[in-house]
């Protein structure tokens, strides 16, 4: 009995207005979707490949010079890895540094002996909208064709499934016959569900067809795997809509009350919530230190350069011991410098963190953050490339230290030039910057959204069932 | 007739369910939003006013003209409240020197704002009159005609001596009140909060040029009343005056702003970066020869810039190349001494004669580069963004927001007058340099006779440019959206009056 009803539900939707209007819309936004992707994916490409060489020549080129050099240059710009499905969620990347800088020269020192700062590791932030005199776009992503565009149409959909019946008495006439409430609830929800997949499936095929068939993109096996699992998450973010229309039709009278009233909440929810939720907690915690950034640095290194300064100008001291001083110092220096940088990126990233909580409370968002974990782009994307580059630098330095102490003429004091080793380091022996998305780490991200977004969708289930149990018809 | 025909419809929309919704739902929007808007203002005016002191005391401490180094400030727009436009993305804090031409590409940033924060994006009063209002008028316009039609009582009142012209022009009217009252009402609101809060000062202007976008979202408004209204006389059934209303706002306030600007690719040209960027720098190679030149010719020995000078004090040097904002310029070397040792007493007048020499060659290179530099910014950066606003302008909603946003003077042009005005502020101070012979002055690099007053420098000075000019630059994209609606209504008029019922 379901599947009569969800046919005839169907073949109501196939021969209306709203499926080839939706048909149409789909396809044109999935096509630019493909076609854009095309076009901007093998620069994204290519810049990468570019940082990329230019941090393994500089390895090199320090590497061939001392140990001394490589350990206090650093290893130079470190690129994070551009994503293949980034036509599934932009995510904000370009407001996202595309890189951290790991070699990050603040200071040079002559005298006795000459010192140079070490390297840490720096957080550029990225205001590339300085010279951007452009409108504001929002990207067509598939974050947006579904978040927005989808949702829309699942809405207009469904707005009137259950009261257009009843405005035409054909629901009295259903009922009459022997027949559960609830079958006809879900044989509405399911040709519905059908209706709205026909054009969606259709727009994405063809996106996924265009975009497979250019030779600069290829999709591999994982990213086919997390392309299923978005068109899951897609399945029941749309399911989300239809049970709301659902909802709303039983309860309502008249389909344009009905009309009006999704169209607000889907206003509310879809277009104003996440902004404006994100902008309260955002902005209400602008806890800034009383003391700038650079006052505080400044700081820092004022009090470690006087307690240093007696050392370097003591005649009495011996020139072991000035090296070991100086040695001291450096290491100091960076490490604060360093702790400094990484309690500002901290302070950032929760206040970021507080913003995206509170939006969750729009379903939209929480689509669009679930996209952004298995697209491998956006927020969490970039917090997880901060852990690769952390763990790398972390490396990076026992590398240093160990091979220091491997060099029988080293002092090994480490700091200063003539306290370490001066051998050249072989290349292949430096641990190299690889930057890893993993599906295991995004489940573990996802899975509070995926969460949320389920109980979304039972909740109004439940609700659409008790209202359309209890009303009368 | 008429005005029962008015007072009908006036009633009809009124007591209806929609309009109770539309206008909770608007005024909760409005009034959050404003709460979060005025946070933001507060804000940013309150950085604008933390580096504006910064700057004078840096100002003050200086003690010698080389080593000035004036920086300017933007305040933020109050009206940006309205339509944030570029306010709050562009650079507000430019440099001021006498070897530089400034612009807004040159801007940098004030404050220590969370830069991880732009992933999210703002929202504007404008923003949520463009989205709901424009939905409320269509879900007013679906059954105004289609409605009456099928319930059978458009026959009924064409039976009576009413034209058709009149029945349309009552629909239209009163789905106007009715439309004004939400839109009123918020922006009453929205006032009331700028007033309550008590950074935020309004001129009499500032409430004229909100008046403007008041204005401007009626006819926005109007024009959503229309395209309904159209496709309510167009079709036959009300549900399918509905669908094709829902696709058609979704189409132009969704979809087609971002579509039109993702699909079209406006990329700058390279060639005219490399090419200016190439002339550029053979402007400072030349300088930099006559600079040798004047060393070498002059009468000490060497090629020495710092003549031996010796004292308490540093010397400072420095360039800048980045070929991507055509910033370049290779000679920025100054001393500064607090004191200075008696023996290089007799240097002095020859460093003031080559820092005469050096301040006037300067200023005119800088002159030069700025009128190669000026016309390559604009095709780089100005005319691309044009392509893509005129693109825009194909929707109802980018002419509403650029019409809203020349009134609150947040779009390029607005912004352009700050810094045109810095400019100006520029050349002023580079006229005082050289009215007063500061380049060859001693206080030019040694502070030991006497001290620089900082109040007789000139100050600089900026107003938003009149309502006037606001209006005028609004007025292009308020005309388009006049004459769509004259368009639309004159479409819908001879449907209605050629179509049986």
């Amino acid at each position: 009995m379901i599947w009569h009803i969800a046919k005839r539900e169907l073949y109501d939707n196939l021969n209306s207005l709203r499926f080839a209007l939706a048909t149409v819309l789909l396809l044109g936004l999935m096509l630019t979707n493909a076609v854009v992707h095309l076009r901007e994916h093998p620069t994204r490409l290519q810049k990468y490949h570019d940082g990329v060489a230019e941090y393994q020549n500089r390895l090199k080129s320090y590497a061939a010079e001392s140990l001394y050099k490589l350990a206090q240059k650093g290893p130079g710009d470190l690129y994070k890895k551009p994503s293949g499905l980034h036509f599934c969620a932009a995510g904000g990347e370009t407001f996202l540094p595309a890189d951290a800088e790991g070699g990050y020269g603040r200071w040079g020192l002559g005298g006795e002996p000459p010192l140079e700062s070490f390297w840490i590791l720096w957080y550029p932030s990225v205001t590339p909208n300085l010279a951007n005199v452009r409108p504001d776009v929002t990207k067509v992503d598939w974050g947006f064709i579904i978040g927005y565009v989808l949702s829309l149409i699942a809405l207009l959909f469904t707005f009137d499934s259950i009261s257009r019946e009843r405005e035409r008495g054909t629901l009295r006439l259903m009922l009459a016959n022997s027949i559960p409430r609830h079958t006809v609830l879900i044989g509405k929800f399911l040709g519905a569900l059908i209706s709205v997949s026909i054009p969606f499936t259709l727009a994405v095929l063809i996106n996924l067809l265009v975009i497979s068939t250019s030779s600069h993109v290829h999709l591999g096996a994982e990213v086919w795997g997390r392309l299923g699992i978005i068109l899951l998450i897609t399945l029941l973010y749309t399911c989300l809509f239809l049970v709301l229309g659902l909802l709303v039709s039983a309860r309502v009278q008249r389909s344009a009350v009905s009309l009006v009233i999704l169209l607000l909440a889907w206003v509310t929810l879809v277009v104003f919530m996440p902004n404006t939720l994100a902008a309260i907690a955002g902005g209400s915690s602008s806890s800034e230190a009383a003391l700038g950034f650079s006052e505080r640095s400044d700081q820092i290194h004022d009090e470690l350069w006087r307690e240093y300064a007696s050392h370097r100008y003591n005649s009495g001291k011996s020139w072991p011991q000035k090296l070991e001083a100086a040695g001291e110092y450096v290491t100091k220096d960076a490490a604060q410098q360093e702790r400094l940088h990484e309690e500002r990126l901290k302070q950032r990233i929760s206040q970021v963190n507080r913003a995206r909580t509170l939006a969750r409370i729009s379903p939209v968002t929480i689509f669009q953050h679930l996209l952004e974990s298995f697209a491998g782009t956006g927020f969490e994307r970039h917090l997880q490339f901060l852990e690769n580059v952390k763990s790398y630098a972390q490396q990076f330095r026992t590398f240093t230290v160990d091979t220091d102490n491997a060099d029988a003429e080293s002092l090994h004091i480490f700091g200063v030039r003539e306290g370490m080793s001066q051998k050249p380091v072989s290349p292949e022996a430096i641990p190299k910057f690889e930057d890893t998305l993993s599906l295991s780490k995004d489940f573990n991200t996802a899975a509070i959204d995926l969460l949320l977004l389920m109980l979304f969708v039972i909740v109004l289930l439940s609700g659409a069932y008790l209202a359309f149990v209890r009303v009368e018809v | 007739m008429l005005t029962t025909l008015i007072r009908r419809e006036l009633l009809d929309n009124l007591m209806t369910f929609r309009f109770a919704a539309a206008v909770f739902i608007m005024l909760l929007l409005v009034v959050a939003n404003t709460a979060v808007l005025i946070k933001d203002y507060e804000r940013r005016l309150a950085s604008y006013n933390t580096a504006v002191k910064k700057n004078r005391k840096n100002l003050e401490e200086t003690k010698t003209y080389s080593a000035v180094s004036l920086s300017i400030d933007r305040p933020p727009n109050p009206l940006s409240i309205f339509n944030v436009g570029l306010d709050k993305r562009l650079g507000n804090s430019l440099g001021v020197y006498y070897f530089y031409v400034p612009s807004l590409w040159n801007a940098g940033k004030h404050g220590s704002n969370n830069p991880l924060l732009n992933i999210f994006s703002s929202i504007d009063i404008v923003f949520i009159f463009e989205v709901v209002l424009s939905l409320l008028a269509l879900v007013f316009a679906y059954d105004a005609v289609a409605g009456e039609r099928e319930r059978g009582t458009l026959r009924l009142v064409l039976t009576h001596p009413v034209r058709r012209g009149h029945i349309l022009i009552a629909k239209y009217m009163s789905a106007m009140i009715c439309l004004l009252i939400p839109l009123l009402m918020s922006f009453l609101l929205v006032l009331i909060l700028l007033t309550t809060s008590n950074s935020v000062s309004l001129s009499t202007n500032d409430f004229l040029r909100s008046g403007g976008v008041v204005f401007t979202s009626l006819v926005y408004l109007s024009l959503f009343y229309l395209i309904g209204m159209l496709i309510s006389t167009a079709t036959h059934r009300t549900s399918t005056a509905l669908i094709l209303s829902m696709f058609v706002w979704g189409f132009l306030v969704l979809v087609y702003p971002n579509m039109i600007l993702t699909a079209v690719e406006t990329a700058p040209q390279g060639d005219t970066e490399t090419s200016a960027y190439n002339q550029i720098k053979q402007i400072w190679e030349e300088f930099e020869r006559e600079r040798k030149q004047f060393l070498a010719n002059d009468s000490v020995p060497g090629e020495d810039w710092d003549f031996g000078l010796g004292g308490k004090g540093y010397s400072f040097w420095g360039d800048e190349d980045d070929a991507s904002s055509l910033h370049y310029f290779n000679y920025y070397t100054g001393f500064h001494y607090e004191t200075l040792s008696k023996e290089s007493e007799p240097q002095v007048p020859h460093a003031q004669d080559y820092h005469r020499f050096l301040g006037l060659q300067l200023v005119k290179t800088a002159d030069r580069v700025w009128r190669v530099r000026n016309p390559a910014l604009e095709t780089i950066y100005v005319r691309p963004a044009n392509m893509e606003w005129m693109l825009l302008k194909f929707s109802p909603v980018g002419l509403y927001d650029a019409a809203t946003e020349a009134w609150t003077g947040t779009d390029l042009n607005g912004l352009q007058d700050f810094f045109t005005a810095v400019q100006r502020y520029q050349q002023a101070v580079v006229g005082y340099f050289l009215d007063k012979k500061i380049f060859e002055s001693r206080l030019w690099f040694v502070a030991d006779k006497d001290t620089i007053d900082w109040d007789i420098l000139p100050q600089f000075y900026f107003q938003r440019s009149g309502i006037g000019i606001n209006a005028k630059r609004a007025l292009p994209a308020l005309f388009l959206l006049l004459t769509i609606n004259v368009v639309l209504f004159i479409g819908t008029f001879l449907i209605f009056v050629r179509r049986e019922v």
